[in-house]
């Protein structure tokens, strides 16, 4: 048995809470060991505890058979672990060279940093493990998947044997996954060892050679994906069994939420970015909008919420044209967004949660009360929605970055969806969070579809969109390209479809 | 996708061939417009000495800001220490000799940066706040200084004594030579000299001196282990601390020089050029020193640019207003060509603000003899809200510079 990590009886406790107890997991060299489970398992902290920034309260960490005492991510690098974290730690002003050798520079004369060398030196981990980036391109040119091959050649570029990688792939676009995992069955074939830290069944199933699973701060189950299912993995996950959602069918109603007519809108730069779109979503529909990121998605979101008024053609969004009515108009006639980036856009991270749930809704009853705030109203209601949606926090006076990502999605959702509003528009709901989460964000917006509410429902998730969605339309280079009947479609088809290729 | 291009865009834009071009063209048409007007002292020898003695204190000023901008930390507070700069200069220039006032002065600036330093990163004051803090200081403190040391020197509580000067040299032969050819006022030849000859007469060895900071400035940030390190601070502070970079201290080291550069750009006003102390005499050049970073997009070379221009109209202005009324020729020449630019890329809205320039200035400059010495003084602070106005896309601050920054939490 040949074993990079052994960790033995690991345990950590915070005042009131036990993150970690009970924890053994043995990693052999060169696997690609997963470890999975519901945010708030415990994952994170077990990694915090093998990269030196938490010290465990007892257990032991043998590193290649010898006892490991890791103290601070200087010891955890000296012993050739490496973190390859989840939110880039990257500069954008700056080329890749100098984010890559940034702590770890070749020196010549005492001050001088030898660029030739650590060029040298990369361009050799580049090569090597078939990464595919340019040493001299800014950070800031780079798409998601580029950034987080520099974050892997980071941590290579010190030497690591061991590489952490944290949710590696719920940035990622599909094709950007794929590209990643070659990459890792390089980075085993040359004898390093990964540990992939994910929720995501399907990929894990794909990759991993084995599984860790934990739950409640411990791990209950350690497989071999060719002994398992997605069924099971889930039902250790949660420890009991799935709802799986699946859609009533009913008839979506005549009357329209909205209806977009051979609209076109330019960008900034004068640049048309949407070009003769149609679409119609009808109350009591989901319409699911497919499409690889950066094809016009967040656009189109603009246009129908009347952010960005369309140049020819015309967009009427819950009985209301854009081009007259404006954002706070249509925001109060009915319309809900879940936005995609969560912590940006849709919450005040320093602020509680019943602040956080009057955003949106400061002027207009019950969350306002002609100019004043009604604190009351929105307290009450925060707390529906934590019941509701199953929120797991404390209480409604808690600050929102309190919550970990699951929750703070679930509250998002519950707020944008009170007051029973005609539309909503949810740009990836899901993404990043548990599946016990996602169980209950499907759910809700299945309710909401049973009582007559139109959604459009942006993802990147084919699993979602096929689950939910009555209808699906897919968009390719600002414009929208097919539509699709998600009950006589596979997943391969659409996904050829997203590619641009039309399915014959 | 969009940033890329306009990356591409900066980069052609600031390429050495093209720079090399529009130099060249400036060149001609400012040799046009003094053969036109006849007002042959905006490319005299004398104006060119002049613009040197306006630009280094703006250039040092910049180059503090850049510092300190480029280690994340903004400093408002580059006017109070020059103002520091220019009092210690002038006291200790006045017991030690000249050159022991510009180190002093290089030491008092460093003192409020290091004390910009522990109030910013240490205690966490909001940097804008301190940067105030140390503007009042500044004055407040060479003021109460000024009354204790200077009334029984021979000063008053305003003026100090006055300071040895540094010797200054001239380059023998091409110098006379230059100048000479500079009077004869051939077109394009006779200007080139006659700036080139005020480059190389009576030029103080402070200034010499100064300027050393600027290729010193790019060596270290962009050659050295420190420069790169203090580019991350900030650009990503969290990334950088996670890498084992001390931010903290890199922030104290980088303030203390802003504080010393901006310090020396003060000694230079005291010491070199009125040769003592005035109050007042910094007259806000620390917050033009700014500017000219922003001018610059935090770039070294782009500071010394910005520097230049406004150093340049602060000469002429002083030294014939004239100058100032001819050089909007230029302008309205500039704003013509770049307009049909405009006009080739069929983009209309930018045609038609840079005709409207061109045809307002030029009614202007057909209506008044002089511009106004007040719009002068105020020019930079408008070219830095245009810069600030039309080419912000393309600027490249430092992506945490005046963010607050405590170790350990992520931004």
């Amino acid at each position: 048995m040949n074993l990079a990590i052994e960790l033995k009886g690991i345990e950590k406790n915070y005042p009131g809470v036990v993150a970690n107890h009970d924890v053994d997991i043995q990693i052999h060299k060169g696997d690609i060991h997963a470890i999975i489970g519901e945010n708030g398992a415990g994952k994170s902290t077990l990694m915090k505890i093998l990269y030196g920034m938490v010290k465990p309260d007892s257990g032991s960490i043998t590193i290649n058979g010898e006892l490991a005492s890791i103290k601070s991510p200087q010891d955890s690098i000296g012993l050739g672990i490496g973190m390859v974290h989840q939110h880039f730690m990257l500069a954008d002003n700056a080329t890749v060279l100098e984010n890559i050798v940034l702590g770890s520079e070749p020196i010549k004369a005492k001050v001088v940093v030898d660029y030739a060398a650590a060029r040298a030196k990369i361009e050799k981990i580049i090569s090597t493990y078939g990464l595919d980036i340019h040493v001299d391109d800014l950070v800031s040119d780079l798409g998601v998947g580029e950034r987080q091959r520099v974050e892997i050649a980071k941590v290579l570029f010190r030497g690591a044997e061991i590489l952490i990688l944290d949710e590696p792939t719920a940035v990622l676009v599909p094709q950007e996954v794929d590209d990643l995992f070659k990459n890792l069955k390089e980075l085993t074939q040359n004898g390093l060892t990964i540990i992939f830290i994910s929720h995501k069944l399907d990929e894990v199933m794909t990759i991993a050679d084995n599984i860790t699973v934990m739950r409640h701060g411990t791990t209950v189950a350690e497989v071999k994906p060719a002994n398992t299912n997605k069924k099971q993995l889930a039902e250790y996950m949660i420890g009991g069994e799935l709802p799986s959602p699946r859609l009533a069918s009913t008839k979506p109603r005549e009357e329209k939420v909205l209806e977009v007519k051979d609209a076109t809108a330019k960008d900034r730069t004068g640049r048309e970015i949407l070009h003769g779109i149609n679409l119609d979503i009808h109350a009591g529909e989901i319409l699911g909008l497919a499409g690889v990121e950066g094809n016009g998605q967040s656009e189109l979101i603009e246009l129908i919420m009347g952010l960005v008024k369309p140049d020819s053609g015309s967009v009427v969004t819950v009985g209301l044209d854009t081009k007259e009515a404006d954002l706070r108009k249509i925001r109060d006639e009915g319309v809900g967004y879940i936005p995609q980036d969560r912590q940006r856009d849709g919450l005040l991270m320093a602020a509680p949660l019943w602040e956080n749930r009057i955003l949106g809704h400061q002027e207009t009853a019950p969350m306002s009360n002609g100019m004043w705030i009604n604190k009351g109203a929105a307290k009450s209601d925060s707390e529906r929605i934590i019941k509701e949606f199953d929120v797991r926090t404390p209480s409604n006076d808690v600050l929102a970055n309190a919550l970990s990502g699951g929750n703070q999605q679930k509250f998002i959702v519950g707020r944008e969806m009170s007051g029973d509003p005609k539309m909503i528009i949810a740009a990836q709901p899901t993404r990043g969070v548990d599946v016990g989460a996602q169980a209950i964000i499907w759910d809700h917006l299945i309710e909401a579809r049973l009582k007559g509410t139109g959604v459009l429902l942006v993802s990147a998730d084919l699993d979602e969109l096929f689950k939910l969605s009555d209808r699906i339309a897919v968009i390719f280079r600002g414009s929208i390209v097919d539509y699709l009947d998600p009950r006589t479609t596979t997943p391969e088809q659409l996904g050829l479809a997203m590619t641009g290729e039309k399915i014959a | 996708m969009s940033t890329l291009k306009e990356n591409r865009l900066w980069r052609i834009i600031t390429s050495p061939s093209r720079m090399m071009l529009t130099v060249a063209g400036v060149v001609i048409l400012v040799s046009v417009v003094r053969q036109f007007t006849g007002i042959s002292d905006i490319t005299s020898p004398g104006a060119a000495g002049a613009t040197i003695r306006f630009t280094i204190p703006l250039l040092m000023a910049g180059l503090g800001g850049l510092w300190a901008e480029r280690s994340g930390v903004i400093n408002i507070g580059l006017e109070g220490m020059m103002i520091l700069g220019t009092w210690f200069g002038a006291w200790f220039g006045y017991l030690y000799g000249p050159w022991v006032g510009i180190f002093a002065g290089a030491v008092g600036g460093a003192l409020a940066g290091l004390l910009h330093a522990i109030l910013t990163v240490r205690v966490g004051i909001d940097q804008a706040v301190s940067g105030l803090a140390i503007n009042l200081l500044g004055a407040g403190t060479a003021r109460f200084l000024s009354g204790v040391f200077f009334i029984g020197a021979g000063g008053d509580v305003n003026v100090s004594p006055q300071v040895k000067s540094i010797s200054s040299f001239t380059v023998p032969g091409l110098s006379p030579f230059l100048t000479s050819l500079g009077q004869k006022h051939i077109l394009v030849i006779s200007d080139v000299a006659g700036v080139v000859a005020g480059f190389i007469t009576s030029i103080n060895w402070a200034s010499l001196v100064m300027i050393l900071a600027l290729p010193l400035t790019s060596w270290i940030l962009w050659k050295t282990r420190f420069g790169l390190r203090m580019r991350f601070c900030g650009e990503n502070p969290s990334a950088a601390e996670s890498l084992g970079v001390n931010v903290y201290r890199t922030r104290y080291i980088a303030l203390a020089v802003s504080g010393a550069l901006a310090g020396l750009g003060g000694a230079y006003i005291s010491v070199v050029v009125t040769g003592n102390y005035l109050e007042g005499q910094t007259a806000g050049r620390g917050y033009i020193g700014l500017a000219a970073v922003i001018f610059g997009n935090w770039q070294p070379a782009g500071v010394l640019a910005g520097a230049a221009l406004f150093g340049l109209t602060d000469a002429l202005r002083v030294r014939q207003s004239t100058s100032v009324h001819a050089l909007l020729l230029v302008v309205i020449v500039l704003a013509a060509v770049y307009s049909l630019t405009k006009l080739r890329k069929k983009d209309w809205k930018g045609f038609g603000i840079n005709l409207g320039i061109a045809v307002f200035v030029l009614a202007y400059y057909m209506i008044n003899k002089v511009v106004p010495d007040e719009f002068v003084t105020f020019f930079p602070n408008l070219t830095t809200i245009l810069v600030l106005a039309f080419l912000s896309q393309k600027l490249r601050p430092p992506a945490m510079a005046g963010a607050p920054y405590r170790k350990g939490e992520e931004s």
